[in-house]
C-alpha cells in the first residue's frame, strides 16, 4: 500500500499512533484503515478522509489510551523512580552538594531581585481604587510642580486654601478632592515639635497638615485603631497619630490607657488628640508619623488629588479646570510663565521624572530594568549550570537506563523518569532558598531603604511562585538529558563507541552554555567596576568648596541666627559661621533672567542668598567679597556658568558684564523698575557645585551679605580634634538661644554623600549580584571539570603512558576553558561598555568606561578559571595509569 | 446474571452471526446492514472491549489484508458464557412473549 493514494491523511494517522495504547494500536488502525479503503471506493476519497478523521477524534477517549491500559505497572514504577532518585542523590554527594548549594543560591537570589522588583512597581497599589485617584502639577517656567500653590501662597486664609478643591468638586466627575503637605517635604519646612501632654515632652517629626481631613480620609483611607475618621477629622485643631508614635509616647500597651481627647500642647497652641491610625505602609509615595488638622496649611502650596468617579476620565476635567483656570486663580493665563495644570494617575507618581518638590524619591527605571535583566541572567545560569551538571551526572547511568529498556521501560519511562529525579532535586532547595531568604531580607532592606516584610515568603502566591520556578527549572534543566537519554536505543546506552559520541555532542551544547556565563560575569564584573569607578570620581571631584570639618543645621530666623553666630564666634575652635546656601542642594525652583539691553532672556538660573561667613566657611573663590569686608553690606554676583551664558549673548567676555545691569524676572511688571528687578553685577564667582554631580553647572545668581536679613539654615566649620565636645558647646549655645525646635545637625560631608545614595546602593548590590554570578559560574566550572575528568581517565592514563606528566595533563585540561574565557572577554567588552556609558548617562560629570577594566575583569575571571580547572583536574591527573586502565 | 445492554446484545448476537469473521469493522458494517443505522468503529470498539471484559466474548489476532495496511485483525468471537447468557435473555423474553395475548 506504500505509495498507494489511497493513503488516509498522514497526520490524523500519526496523532492516533500517538496517543492509542500500544497494544491496542493494530487492531483499531486496521480496523480504520480498512473502512478508510471500503469509504473511498463508495463515496469517495474526501468523504472518506473527513471520516477518518472523525472516526480518529471518535477514538481519543480513555477506553484506547495509554495510561489505562498499563495502570496496573505504573504505579509501583512510579515508587521506584523515587527510590533510585534518593540513591543517586546520596550516591554523588558532591554533585549533589555543587547542584544544590547553586541553585539555592541562584533561586533566592532571582527571588529576592523579584521581591525588589514587585515592592517597586506596586508602588501606592495598596490605596484601594487607586486607578481612579490623580494628583495635580503645575507647569511653571520649564518645571513642573508637583504641588499646587494656594491663590495667595503663605498668605493664603483657610478658607481659600481650598478654593481649587472646591472647584474640583464641583465637577460631576469627581468624587471627592483633598491636599496636604507633609512637613519632610521641601514645600513643608521641616519642621520638628515638642509635643507635650500630662507634663511630658516628645520629639514628633514627619507630620502631616492637612485642613481636608475627611476627604482626605476618603481617597487615601486608613485604619483607625482608636477614634473614628468623624471624631478626628470634624473640626480642626485636631491630631491622629499612627500607631508607630502611640507606642513611642503612651508605651505598647497605649491602648489600655485613656489617651484620646487627651491635650496636647504643640508650641504653646492647643490640639486634640483624636485619633490612631494603624502605620503607613511603606511603598506609598508619602510618609508621615501624624496628622494635624488645622485650618490652614502652614504653606504656599498643597499636594492636590482628586478621586474620579469610576469610568470617569481625567482628560476632560484637566480641560475644563484650564479653561475655568482664572476662576480659582486670578490672573493665571496672563502669566505667561504659567504654562498650565496637568495630572499624573497615582500609580505612575513614583514613575514620574523631571518633576520638582517630589515626597519621596523617585524610582529609577533604569535601575530598575537593569536588576530585572540581571534577575534573568542569574536565573539563566542556574539553568545551565543545572542543566550541564545534570547531563554529567545521567552520563554515568547509561547503563541503568540500558536495563531499564532491556526490561520493558519505554523511551517515554524514561524520560519521565529523568525528569522526575531533576524535579525533586529542585524541590529540595525549596526549605533552604525560603531560609536563607528570611535571613537575608531584613539585610537587603537595610541596604535599600525599603521594607519587604519578610512575612511575605510564607504567603501562598510566594510559595507557589517559587514552586512554580523551581519545578520549571526542573524540567528545563531535566528536559534535553530527558530528550536525549530516552531516545537512545537500548545497545546504544550499553555500547561504548556511542557513549564518547554522545558526549562530543553535549560537549558543544556545554560549551556554549559555559561561554555565556563567563560572558555574563565578565560583563557583570566589568560593570560593578565602572559603577564604583564613577562612585569614586564624584566623591572626590573638586567642588568648588571645602566641604570637610563643616556641621549645618536649621535655624528660625535672622534674630537667633545673629545671636548665635555672636556666641558661636566666641568659641575658639569655630573658625566661621554663616547663614544660608548649603550646598549639595536638591534642585529647586528656579527664574528667569537677563542682562539689560538684550533681548534674550534665560529661564535656568538659581537664586541664593547667603552670607559672608558661608563663603567663609566653605572656603569659595569670591574677589567681590572685598567689597564686604571694605563695609558694603550687601553685594550681587554672578557664578562663571550665568556670566559665560550672558555675555555670550551680549557678545563680551564675562569680566566685562560687572557692574553691568542685570534684571531678575523680567516679565514681572512692578513700578520701581517697569520690568523685572533690576540689579548691579559687582562680581563673578567660580562655579562651584551647589547641586549634585549628576547635573551640569547651573546658572548660579548670588547675592551675598554681611548680615543677613533673613535666615533658615547656619553653616559652621569647625578645627577640632574632638567633635562630641565641640557639639556639645554649640547645642549648649543653641538652646539658650531656641526651646521650641530641636537640635539637629548634619555633616555637609554626608550630605554631599547622600546626593549618590542610589547610585552607591546601586553599586553594593551590584558587588552583590556579581558575586553570587561569579560563584555560580565557578560551581558550575568546577562540576563540568570533574564530570570531564571522570570521564577520561582512560584517556589520561593512556597519555601518561606515552609520557605525558601531570602538567601536560593540566595544561591540555586548561587550555579550552582558558580559551572560552577569551571568547567570553571578546564579547564582553563592546557590550560592558556600551552599558556603562548608558548608566554613565545619568551623570554631568563622568567617567570614561576604559576598556581595560573588562580586560582586566576577564583576565581575573582566566585566573580563577585556570584555579578551578586545575585543582578539579588534579586528581584525574595525578592517578597511576595502571589503577585506570585495568577498569575492564 | 450480568444485565447487557442494547447495544452489548446486539453487538454479541452479531458476533455469534458472523462466525469467525467478526473484528471492528466488519461488525460496524453488519450493524449498519441489520439496524439500518450507522454506528463508528471506536463505539464497536469499546463494546467489544467491555464485552471481553465480563468475559462474554474472547479474541485472537487474525490475519492482516491490504486493505488494512498489512494490520492483522482482532477476531472475536464468543466464550460459553456468551452463549448462555445470551440464550437467558433470549430465553427470559420468549417466556414474556408468550404471556402477551394478541399485539395488535
Amino acid at each position: 500500500m506504500k505509495g498507494s493514494t489511497n493513503q488516509p491523511p498522514r497526520w490524523a494517522n500519526k496523532f492516533l499512533i500517538w496517543f492509542v495504547a500500544e497494544d491496542l494500536i493494530e487492531e483499531i488502525q486496521g480496523d480504520l484503515h480498512e473502512a478508510h479503503f471500503h469509504r473511498s471506493q463508495e463515496i469517495g476519497r474526501l468523504q472518506a478522509d473527513r471520516l477518518f478523521i472523525a472516526d480518529v477524534f471518535r477514538f481519543f477517549k480513555p477506553y484506547a489510551f495509554e495510561k489505562y491500559s498499563r495502570a496496573k505497572q505504573f504505579l509501583p514504577m512510579f515508587n521506584n523512580y523515587f527510590k533510585i532518585a534518593f540513591r543517586n542523590i546520596l550516591h554523588r554527594k558532591s554533585f549533589t552538594a555543587i547542584n544544590l548549594v547553586g541553585l539555592t543560591f541562584g533561586i533566592a537570589t532571582v527571588m529576592l531581585i523579584g521581591f525588589y522588583l514587585q515592592n517597586e512597581l506596586t508602588y501606592d497599589q495598596s490605596t484601594p481604587e487607586y486607578d481612579r485617584i490623580h494628583r495635580l502639577h503645575n507647569h511653571y517656567r520649564d518645571q513642573v510642580y508637583t504641588c499646587m500653590q494656594f491663590s495667595k501662597y503663605f498668605d493664603t486664609e483657610g478658607k481659600d486654601q481650598v478654593n481649587l478643591l472646591n472647584w474640583l468638586k464641583g465637577n460631576e466627575e469627581v468624587e471627592t478632592a483633598c491636599h496636604f503637605v507633609p512637613s519632610n517635604s521641601q514645600i513643608g519646612g521641616g519642621d520638628k515639635y515638642y509635643v507635650e501632654t500630662d507634663g511630658e515632652q516628645f520629639l514628633a517629626e514627619k507630620v502631616l497638615y492637612t485642613n481636608t481631613g475627611m476627604d482626605f480620609q476618603t481617597v487615601f483611607p486608613k485604619q483607625f485603631l482608636a477614634g473614628s475618621p468623624e471624631s478626628a477629622f470634624t473640626g480642626f485643631d485636631k491630631v491622629t497619630i499612627t500607631e508607630k508614635l502611640a507606642k513611642q509616647w503612651f508605651g505598647s500597651d497605649w491602648q489600655t490607657r485613656d489617651i484620646l481627647g487627651r491635650n496636647l500642647t504643640i508650641r504653646d497652641e492647643n490640639y486634640e488628640l483624636a485619633g490612631v491610625i494603624a502605620n503607613i505602609p511603606d511603598n506609598v509615595h508619602y510618609e508621615f508619623d501624624w496628622i494635624i488638622h488645622q485650618e490652614t496649611i502652614p504653606s504656599w502650596a498643597g499636594y492636590t488629588y482628586f478621586k474620579l468617579k469610576p469610568n470617569a476620565l481625567a482628560e476632560p476635567l484637566l480641560a475644563r479646570l484650564n479653561q475655568d483656570v482664572n476662576k480659582v486663580y486670578p490672573g493665571y493665563t496672563e502669566d505667561i510663565l504659567n504654562k498650565g495644570i496637568l495630572s499624573v494617575p497615582l500609580a505612575d507618581i513614583h514613575f514620574t521624572n523631571d518633576t520638582l518638590y517630589e515626597l519621596k524619591p523617585i524610582a529609577n527605571q533604569a535601575y530598575l530594568t537593569t536588576f530585572g535583566i540581571v534577575g534573568l541572567i542569574i536565573l539563566l545560569i542556574i539553568l545551565t549550570n543545572y542543566t550541564n551538571l545534570s547531563i554529567a551526572m545521567y552520563a554515568d547511568r547509561q547503563k541503568e537506563l540500558g536495563m531499564r529498556k532491556v526490561m520493558g521501560a519505554r523511551s517515554k519511562d524514561i524520560s519521565l523518569q529523568l525528569l522526575i529525579e531533576a524535579i525533586l532535586l529542585a524541590m529540595f532547595c525549596l526549605p533552604l532558598v525560603v531560609l536563607i531568604l528570611y535571613e537575608v531580607i531584613p539585610h537587603f532592606n537595610e541596604l535599600m531603604q525599603i521594607n519587604i516584610d519578610r512575612n511575605l515568603l510564607f504567603s501562598g502566591s510566594s510559595i507557589l511562585i517559587l514552586i512554580g520556578v523551581l519545578v520549571l527549572t526542573g524540567i528545563l534543566s531535566g528536559l534535553y538529558p530527558a530528550l536525549a537519554y530516552g531516545s537512545r536505543s537500548m545497545l546504544g546506552l550499553f555500547g561504548k563507541s556511542k557513549k564518547i559520541n554522545l558526549n562530543h555532542r553535549h560537549y558543544n551544547f556545554r560549551n556554549a552554555l559555559l561561554t555565556a556565563q563567563f560572558i555574563l560575569v565578565i560583563g557583570l564584573l566589568s560593570l560593578t567596576f565602572f559603577i564604583q569607578q564613577q562612585i569614586d570620581f564624584i566623591s572626590n571631584k573638586d567642588l568648588g568648596y571645602q566641604k570637610d570639618g563643616i556641621v549645618y543645621f536649621e535655624i528660625d530666623g535672622a534674630e537667633k541666627y545673629k545671636e548665635l553666630e555672636n556666641a558661636l564666634l566666641q568659641l575658639p575652635e569655630i573658625e566661621a559661621v554663616g547663614a544660608n546656601g548649603v550646598p549639595g542642594s536638591v534642585m529647586y525652583n528656579q527664574m528667569t533672567y537677563k542682562m539689560k539691553g538684550t533681548d534674550v532672556t534665560l529661564s535656568d538660573g538659581t537664586q541664593q542668598y547667603l552670607t559672608l561667613g558661608t563663603v567663609k566657611a566653605l572656603g569659595i573663590k569670591c574677589d567681590a567679597c572685598e567689597l564686604l569686608e571694605k563695609g558694603k553690606e550687601k553685594i550681587f554676583v554672578l557664578n562663571q556658568t550665568a556670566a559665560e551664558k550672558l555675555a555670550k549673548i551680549k557678545g563680551v567676555e564675562p569680566k566685562d558684564l560687572i557692574n553691568e545691569t542685570f534684571i531678575s524676572e523680567p516679565e514681572w511688571e512692578n513700578e520701581e523698575f517697569g520690568y523685572g528687578i533690576h540689579q548691579n553685577i559687582d562680581g563673578i564667582i567660580d562655579d562651584y557645585k551647589f547641586f549634585s554631580l549628576k547635573y551640569p553647572n547651573q546658572s548660579l545668581i548670588v547675592e551675598i551679605v554681611s548680615k543677613p536679613s533673613w535666615a533658615y539654615e547656619m553653616i559652621v566649620r569647625s578645627n577640632t580634634d574632638n567633635w562630641q565636645a565641640t557639639m556639645q558647646k554649640i547645642e549648649n549655645e543653641y538652646e539658650k538661644i531656641e526651646t521650641d525646635r530641636p537640635f539637629d545637625y548634619a555633616f555637609l560631608e554626608d550630605r554631599i554623600n547622600d546626593l549618590y545614595l542610589e547610585e552607591r546602593r546601586s553599586g553594593t548590590l551590584m558587588k552583590g549580584l556579581s558575586l553570587v554570578a561569579l560563584i555560580l559560574a565557578m560551581m558550575g566550572l568546577a562540576g563540568i571539570v570533574s564530570y570531564i575528568a571522570y570521564s577520561r581517565q582512560k584517556e589520561i592514563g593512556i597519555r601518561k603512558v606515552l609520557g605525558a606528566s601531570v602538567g601536560d595533563i593540566l595544561v591540555n585540561f586548561n587550555k579550552q576553558f582558558s580559551y572560552m574565557t577569551l571568547l567570553a572577554t571578546i564579547i564582553a567588552l563592546p557590550t560592558s561598555i556600551y552599558l556603562a556609558s548608558k548608566w554613565l548617562e545619568g551623570f554631568a560629570f563622568q567617567i570614561e568606561p576604559q576598556f581595560w577594566v573588562v580586560l582586566l575583569a576577564g583576565f581575573a575571571a582566566l585566573i580563577l578559571v585556570v584555579f578551578v580547572v586545575t585543582i578539579q583536574a588534579r586528581w584525574a591527573a595525578r592517578q597511576h595509569p595502571i589503577d585506570v586502565l585495568k577498569v575492564d | 446474571m450480568q444485565g447487557l445492554g442494547y447495544l452489548e446484545e446486539t453487538v454479541l448476537l452479531l458476533i455469534l452471526s458472523m462466525d469467525d469473521e467478526a473484528y471492528g469493522f466488519s461488525v460496524s458494517e453488519a450493524y449498519k446492514k441489520h439496524a439500518g443505522k450507522s454506528i463508528s468503529i471506536s463505539a464497536i470498539h469499546s463494546v467489544m472491549s467491555r464485552l471481553e471484559k465480563k468475559g462474554l466474548i474472547k479474541s485472537h489476532m487474525g490475519g492482516a489484508t491490504a486493505e488494512r495496511g498489512g494490520r492483522r485483525k482482532r477476531i472475536f468471537e464468543a466464550t460459553a458464557q456468551g452463549k448462555e447468557v445470551i440464550t437467558e435473555i433470549k430465553v427470559s423474553r420468549q417466556k414474556l412473549w408468550s404471556l402477551i395475548a394478541d399485539l395488535s
